[in-house]
Order: structure tokens, then C-alpha cells, then sequence
């Protein structure tokens, strides 16, 4: 079962183990973790979903489409490397230890 | 929801909605924060929290509203359907609105547009921004969009006020009816004429996305969601950008930081909408029977997620009648949420926050607001100023 770590730029942390199937936005919704705004409700239009991958991140997703990309360049924290929108994040039973890191601002 | 708070509820009045509905909303989201207000004919769902909850759950919260006006004029559209078929028309018409193609595309259209204004009226010294500027520019910049440019921006105003007249005629207005089908027919023929000119060759606007859709809506499709856009994509721009001028002109010191930092700008477009939310409340029926912060809502009751109220809920943003371009915190609901998340947000972003306003602020120096003439400001359906006259140095 994936265990995904969400770390605030203050530190904490919120765990979540998670079924497969879920993304990694949808799941931070349902549990309540500030931040993740998920204005357009996954339908890869707003960019307030945005994280940065830490360990665990490393070959387990499929890279950003364009239309991702696209929003990447729209951050309201500035996007780096490691930049991704959650809600692209599709957990599968290869993800096992995942830390993200929630950006102090979404719009 | 308190006994009072459902006594105050019973009373609100729209006409003092009209005129300033942030102290009514303080009250509600207090007392009563899901509330059967009769004179709406609508629960009004005023706080952040619950709102965001309707807008996660469009299954609870459904945009196929039960003779709804907006069917009467516009015909089935976008905006009125639940997914999957919402999605199949937002997947056609969204791609010259996504934020790469406004950049590439639009980005020097709409700064054309914004110059040939500003000459217009730049050597008088003074303007009413509303009328003069704002109003044609959303208009102007939205023909070009969809594929339409050839229709002038008075004869655009016209057709989208008339049209949103009649999506609120509750009073069933012959006139406003009237008014209302003339203008959908104005636009149908404007369609049909760009549906002619793009079936063969295509182009970057809505109408030919559509028209060239991999899932391609039916014409009568076409002409219906482009209503929708003509009537939902001019005001909304017009009102933040009058909206943030003022802001800026009655907050120097705030003026001042953007001036000397453009960076800014981004911050003052979030906070403008959040705090004078140009659509305050956008309606929904329910799909069964739900509770929301205490309250019982049977199942297809009509409700408002009042947007407006959220943005200015106390438990997300401090001080929030306040007009605060540093604010750590801007997860406004402005552009709504789920996926009928505003189609135009990054065209409204760009057209208004990157293009009009440090246009405006650098060719017009010196701007300032007109001592002798007030400014006005009203509505809460849809809300923002009347007007805006100001003067400059020329
Ligand atoms: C600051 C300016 C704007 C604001 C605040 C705004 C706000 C909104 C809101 C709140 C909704 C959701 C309505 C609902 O769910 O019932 C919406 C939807 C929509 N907006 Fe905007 N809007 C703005 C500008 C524009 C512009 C410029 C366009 C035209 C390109 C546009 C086109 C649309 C469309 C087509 C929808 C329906 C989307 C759907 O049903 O999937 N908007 N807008
Ligand atoms: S939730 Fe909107 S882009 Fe990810």
C-alpha cells in the first residue's frame, strides 16, 4: 500500500497510507491537507495542485504531458525540477515510500 | 443555525443584497451559514469550507438545474450539464483558453486592443473607465477569441446584457424576453457566418476548436455554449479590472509597491477577486437529501454557492474586508470550482492583470479618481462598479 508523506514549508507532516488507484491530490483533498487547493478538481486546468517530488518520486510516474507543463509555468511558487500538479500523481502499487513537498501558495 | 439567524435569513432583503451584501453575509456565515433565504428563492451557502465541499462534489451538486432561465435563452449548454457531456463540450471549446495559446496568440491582440482604447481618449485627460475601457476591451478581446472579429464591441455588450437580463427575468418580463431571444439570434447568425468562413480553414479561436474537435459538438451545440461564453466572459473581466483601478487609486501605498514591482501584478488580480468577486454566487440543485454545517437540505432544493460571502469568510482570510495585495493566504473560490472551474481564467488573468492595468497605469500618467464624480457599485448575483471616472496629466 503506497505510504505518501505531504511536507509543509514549516515541517509538518501529514502520513497517509493509500489504496492504488487514487492520486496523490485526491487524497490530500479528502484528508484535509492545507494546501493542496485542487481548484478545477483534477480536470488539469487551474495548477493549484502543484508540489515538488521528493524521494520516492524517482521513475515511478510518467512524465508531464503538455497541457501539464503548460500549467507548471503558472505556479504561484516559482516551478522548479522537481515541480508536478498532484493531480497528475496517479498512486499505483509500484509507489511505495512517496514525500511531496506543499508549496506555501497556490494562487 | 440559530433561531435568529434564521429570522435574519427570512428577512434579507435583495435590494439591500444589492447594495452592499458583505455585512448580510457576516452574519449569515455566522448564524446561519446554509440559509433558506425565500426573497432568492435559494438555501445561500455562505462559507468557505461548505462551498468548496459543494464545488468537490458535483454529484450532490448538480448543474442541471430544473427550468433553469439560462435553458429558456441560451439553449443546453456547458454551463447547465453535468459531466460526462459537460466534459465533451469543455474539451472542444477549452483549448484556445489555456494558457500557453493565450501567451502565444492572444497575448498581442489583446494589447492592440488595450492601445488603440487608450488612444482613443488619452489626450482628454479624463474617462470614465467603465464605458471607455473596460466594458470594449473584455468585448473586443472575447470576439477575437471565439472567432468572431469582426463584431463590434458595442453591438457584444449589448447581446451578452441582454441575454444575462433574461437568464434573471424571474419577473417574466415580455420585453426582457424579447430582448433576450433577439440578441441569442444575433449571435447565432454570427456563428453560422464564422462556422462558414472556418469549416474549410481553420483557425486558433473557440468556434473553430469546436468546429475541429476530435468529438465534435453539433452546430446548434456551437452556437449554444458560445452564448454562454459571450454572456459570462465580458462582464466578469470588465468588473475586476474597474474593480483593482479603484483599489489601487483609493490604496496608494499598495499602488506604489505594484509600481515599482510588477511582479506584483499577479497579487493584485487574486486579491481583487477575492475581494470584490465579480460572479458572487452561482446556483446548483441537490441530488439527495444532505446536511451541510447543521442544516438539512432535501434532496432537489436549488442552492447559491455564494462565493462572494466565502472569499470574505473570516476563518480562511484575516481581516478580510480588508484590500490586502500581500495577503500569505489567496486560495479565493472566485473562479468557482469542479469542473465547471471558469474556462476564461487564465484569459481573464492575462488580458486584465498583465495586460490592461499596467497599460492603463503607464500611458495614463498621474491617474487618479475624479473628485467631482463618485464612484458606484452594486449587485451581488453578479457584482462590481457602475462606473469609474477618473483623470490624469496629459
Ligand atoms: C475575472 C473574470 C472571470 C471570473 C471571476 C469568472 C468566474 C467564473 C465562475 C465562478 C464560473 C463557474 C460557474 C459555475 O460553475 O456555475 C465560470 C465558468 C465559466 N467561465 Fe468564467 N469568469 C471570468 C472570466 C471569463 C472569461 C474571460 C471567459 C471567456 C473566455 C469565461 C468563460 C467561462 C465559461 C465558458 C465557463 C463555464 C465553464 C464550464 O461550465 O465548464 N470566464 N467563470
Ligand atoms: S487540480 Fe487543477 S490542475 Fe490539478
Amino acid at each position: 500500500m503506497p505510504k505518501v508523506t505531504y511536507v509543509q514549508q514549516d515541517g509538518t507532516q501529514t502520513v497517509l497510507d493509500l489504496p492504488a488507484g487514487t492520486t496523490v491530490m485526491r487524497a490530500a483533498v479528502a484528508a484535509g491537507v492545507r494546501g493542496i487547493v485542487a481548484e478545477c478538481g483534477g480536470n488539469l486546468m487551474c495548477a493549484t495542485c502543484h508540489v515538488y517530488t521528493g524521494d520516492g518520486a524517482d521513475g515511478v510516474f510518467p512524465g508531464a504531458t503538455d497541457d501539464e507543463d503548460e500549467l507548471l509555468d503558472c505556479t504561484a511558487e516559482p516551478r522548479r525540477d522537481n515541480s508536478r500538479l498532484s493531480c497528475q500523481l496517479s498512486l499505483t502499487d509500484q509507489v511505495e515510500q512517496l514525500v511531496v513537498h506543499v508549496p506555501g501558495a497556490q494562487t | 443555525m440559530t433561531t435568529h439567524g434564521y429570522d435574519f435569513a427570512r428577512d434579507i432583503r435583495l435590494e439591500d443584497l444589492w447594495d452592499d451584501p458583505y455585512p448580510i453575509y457576516r452574519r449569515l456565515r455566522h448564524e446561519a451559514p446554509v440559509a433558506w433565504v425565500p426573497a432568492a428563492g435559494r438555501y445561500l451557502i455562505t462559507k468557505h469550507a461548505d462551498v468548496v465541499f459543494a464545488e468537490q462534489h458535483p454529484e450532490l451538486f448538480s448543474s442541471r438545474e430544473k427550468d433553469s432561465l439560462v435553458l429558456r435563452v441560451m439553449g443546453a449548454n456547458m454551463l447547465r450539464e453535468d459531466d460526462p457531456e459537460h466534459r465533451r463540450l469543455r474539451a472542444a471549446a477549452e483549448p484556445p483558453a489555456r494558457p500557453r495559446r493565450v501567451r502565444g496568440d492572444w497575448s498581442p491582440i489583446f494589447q492592440r486592443t488595450a492601445d488603440e482604447l487608450i488612444d482613443s481618449f488619452a489626450d482628454k485627460g479624463e474617462a470614465d473607465l467603465f464605458a471607455d475601457f473596460a466594458g470594449p476591451f473584455a468585448a473586443a478581446n472575447l470576439a477575437h477569441l471565439l472567432g468572431i472579429p469582426q463584431v463590434p464591441a458595442a453591438d457584444m455588450i449589448r447581446w451578452s446584457q441582454d441575454m444575462m437580463d433574461g437568464n434573471s427575468n424571474y419577473a417574466d418580463i415580455p420585453e426582457v424576453w424579447d430582448r433576450a431571444l433577439a440578441a441569442a439570434g444575433a449571435v447565432e447568425e454570427a456563428v453560422d457566418e464564422a462556422v462558414r468562413r472556418l469549416r474549410d480553414e481553420p483557425d486558433g479561436s473557440v468556434i473553430s476548436s469546436m468546429l475541429h474537435a476530435e468529438d465534435p459538438p453539433t452546430l446548434q451545440q456551437i452556437r449554444n455554449n458560445i452564448k454562454v461564453i459571450i454572456g459570462g466572459g465580458i462582464n466578469e473581466p470588465r468588473d475586476v479590472l474597474t474593480a483593482g483601478v479603484w483599489a489601487l487609486l483609493t490604496h496608494p501605498g499598495q499602488r506604489a509597491d505594484v509600481e515599482a514591482d510588477p511582479a506584483l501584478w499577479r497579487n493584485v488580480f487574486e486579491e481583487t477577486v477575492r475581494w470584490i468577486s465579480p460572479i458572487g454566487m452561482y446556483p446548483r440543485q441537490t441530488t439527495e437529501d444532505l446536511e451541510l454545517s447543521g442544516t438539512r437540505i432535501p434532496a432537489g432544493s436549488r442552492v447559491a454557492l455564494v462565493i462572494g460571502a466565502a472569499n470574505r469568510d473570516e476563518e480562511v482570510f484575516p481581516e478580510p474586508d480588508r484590500f490586502d495585495i500581500h495577503r500569505a493566504q489567496r486560495n479565493h473560490l472566485a473562479f468557482g470550482g469542479g469542473p465547471h472551474f471558469c474556462m476564461g481564467t487564465w484569459v481573464a488573468r492575462h488580458e486584465v492583470g498583465e495586460i490592461a492595468w499596467p497599460t492603463l497605469f503607464r500611458r495614463l500618467p498621474g491617474l487618479e479618481l475624479d473628485p467631482d464624480r463618485a464612484v458606484e457599485t452594486g449587485g451581488w448575483v453578479f457584482r462590481g462598479l457602475l462606473n469609474l471616472p477618473v483623470r490624469w496629466k496629459k
